[in-house]
């Protein structure tokens, strides 16, 4: 198998979910009621996800509002803040943590059962990392970052354990905040590390718009089999570097840039892969967005999902790879 | 006796549903639904409120809290000539991110970037109200650009002299450079300093800061306290060495002291600050100096802002009460 598709995680919520969430949020619809839509939701993605295509799914995360606070909300000594920005017009709502953190129940594991029972291609496991926990959250407890870090890494290992034994086959935990702080790169390892000690599920961790510059030496230390990363946004830049010191773990690769409202075109995309194709092996490659589509418009979403599947398709066949 | 003042951006939504004004009329303006009068009117409306804010809280030099900003890097470069805007990269370690100006040609000032909004800002406060530049060294470090980084810095400088010298035709009487790149590399002080002078060429009888901030300058200390400019802000929080630099270096250049932490939610203890500060009396000009949030008070949710706006002048009415 090679150039394999798949995505980051989060995907556009339709409108009559959005609109259902205020509704919520304004205590005029119960959360059964919601839980039905984000269910169709949920089901509405997956039946796209088949319809074009892509190899290895994700449930597109229609009941999580933030990648943090999902967590957040599901953990004894977190709260939520008011709103932060984060670039232009977008903001978010941060963690709090107020108190030591313990995982009363599993969290992410319900879903995923429901959404794999959906289709019969893999669906991913999706985990917000434990570094990355820590760097968007308020911390009004722990003594120092590092602590708060392993802390997060504790609770998100039983989570991975508790997917792993649901019959997850592939487990992503997103660290976008990797590259914050150049001088926490081996406190990025060793929290990764906890989280996956023992799995025997193929491990993802995806990262994205950081300066690589002096975090790429550590891409090969992470403990995971796979690093998937955000490329097209800065123009593969570094794909130079990939070839002078090897990756040796398996890549996706975004060659969707999920910031625009233009949609590439396949021969753009089909360049980019190309491209990749002069660094990595086709085994080694798989094909995804620069990060989730939750930014984008659902139509928007699906219409650079059609162009990077019909793209990869594209190359495959040039290059008679199967 | 120390003043309260802020660093400068300051969260432009809040909770409520009139606190979000703004947010609503850029989606409505990238809709097409709002005009640009429409969109400024509602930016202004905004800014009032950021100012009474500050004001209201107890801050004496308040900044009109950078609502226009898209990011502190791109306001500046897509306003200059030479460079065009790019994709989205990480500012600093913080959660939130810029769009990263990439140098195209010879950088130039073309227009005035911040006046407007500086000259609206005084309009509706009570007191002088900072005008912020981000500075030549940190546009140029946080840039990307295929030729000599030293010539870039030098380019910027020029170009932003301009832009002091149309705040001060404007009216300005308090201008602050921001400069968090340098607390990434130390090294290049003699660049930074270089900068520095060519924009402190232009102040006429402005009063000039340099503020540096997400970490301390402790290295670099009596070089920054030595450039041409009427006060230095550092970060005491991200950068605790500054706190030992402060009393090892002894510099004589009223300061703004960063003590009130900007960037976590956790409240301040205000006391113990102000007995930290206390202790500094005898090394720095503590009762020419400022307090302040360790950096623009932008990364926290706006109640939490409004917090610690009161925690910066409690802190600084501290050191008032019981010198």
């Amino acid at each position: 198998m090679s150039l394999l598709t798949t995505t980051v995680g989060s995907f556009p919520k339709p409108p009559y979910l959005l609109h259902a969430r205020t509704l919520h949020a304004k205590g005029e619809m119960t959360a059964e009621d919601l839980g039905d839509l984000e269910r169709r939701a949920t089901q509405e993605w997956i039946a796209f996800q088949e319809e074009i295509g892509i190899d290895i799914l994700v449930d597109g995360e229609q009941y999580r509002g933030d990648m943090a606070t999902y967590f957040a909300e599901n953990l004894e000594g977190c709260g939520v803040s008011g709103l932060v920005r984060s670039y232009g017009n977008r903001y978010y709502k941060k963690p709090v943590v107020v108190d030591e953190l313990a995982r009363p129940a599993a969290i992410t594991v319900d879903w995923w059962r429901w959404a794999q029972d959906q289709t019969k291609k893999p669906l991913k496991g999706m985990l917000t990392g434990p570094y990355t926990m820590m760097d968007w959250s308020f911390n009004e407890h722990y003594p120092s970052r590092a602590d708060l870090a392993l802390a997060f890494a504790k609770v998100l290992h039983q989570e991975a354990r508790d997917l792993e034994r649901a019959g997850a086959r592939v487990i992503q935990i997103d660290e976008p905040a990797l590259s914050a702080r150049t001088d926490e790169l081996d406190l990025v390892v060793k929290a990764l590390g906890i989280v996956t000690r023992g799995l025997e599920v193929k491990t993802i961790t995806h990262t994205c718009y950081g300066n690589y510059d002096h975090v790429f030496p550590i891409f090969n230390r992470l403990p995971v089999d796979q690093i998937d990363l955000e490329m097209s946004n800065s123009g593969l830049d570094l794909l130079d570097r990939f070839r002078r010191e090897p990756l040796k773990k398996e890549i996706a690769f975004g060659v969707i840039d999920v910031h625009t409202h233009a949609v590439e075109t396949a021969p753009q995309v089909s360049e980019r892969i190309s491209r990749a194709l002069t660094v990595f092996r086709p085994d080694q490659l798989y094909i995804d967005p620069d990060c989730g589509l939750k930014t984008r418009t659902v139509d928007e979403a699906k219409a650079k999902l059609r162009v990077m599947v019909a793209a990869t398709r594209s190359v495959k066949a040039s290059r008679g790879l199967t | 006796m120390a003043r309260a003042t802020v660093v400068g951006s300051y969260p432009r939504i809040g909770d409520s549903f009139e606190e979000q004004r703004l947010r609503r009329a850029i989606a409505r303006f990238e809709e097409g639904k709002l005009s640009d009068s429409e969109l400024r009117d509602v930016k202004r409306s905004v800014t009032a409120d950021v100012v009474r804010e500050q004001v209201d809280a107890g801050i004496s030099l308040p900044a009109d809290g950078e609502v226009t900003w898209y990011d502190s890097q791109s306001h500046f470069a897509s306003r200059l000539d030479g460079f065009e805007i790019d994709g989205l990269i990480r500012y600093f370690d913080t959660n939130t991110y810029y769009r990263q100006p990439v140098v195209t040609g010879s950088v130039r000032w073309r227009e005035p970037i911040v006046v407007d909004e500086w000259k609206y800002a005084a309009s509706v406060a009570s007191v002088p109200v900072k005008a912020v530049l981000t500075g030549p060294y940190t546009l140029a470090n946080l840039a990307k650009s295929d030729g000599g980084f030293k010539g870039l810095v030098r380019e910027l400088a020029d170009a932003l002299a301009a832009e002091v010298r149309a705040l001060r035709a404007a009216g300005t009487t308090h201008i602050q450079i921001d400069e968090p790149a340098i607390t990434r590399a130390p090294r290049d002080i003699s660049l930074l300093t270089e900068a520095i002078e060519t924009l402190a060429a232009e102040k006429g009888r402005a009063w000039l800061c340099v503020f540096t901030y997400f970490g301390g300058v402790a290295s670099i200390l009596k070089d920054l306290a030595s450039m041409p400019i009427d006060n230095l802000g550092l970060d005491l929080v991200q950068g605790a060495d500054n706190w030992k630099a402060l009393a090892r270096t002894r510099p004589s250049i009223p300061l703004t002291l960063g003590v009130i932490d900007a960037r976590n939610t956790r409240s301040d203890d205000v006391a113990a600050l102000a007995t930290s500060l206390r202790e500094l009396r005898e090394h720095v000009a503590l009762d020419a100096s400022y307090v302040s949030p360790s950096n623009g008070l932008e990364f926290l949710p706006r109640a939490k802002a409004r917090e610690k706006l009161r925690l910066v002048a409690e802190t600084a009415h501290l050191l008032e009460a019981n010198p």
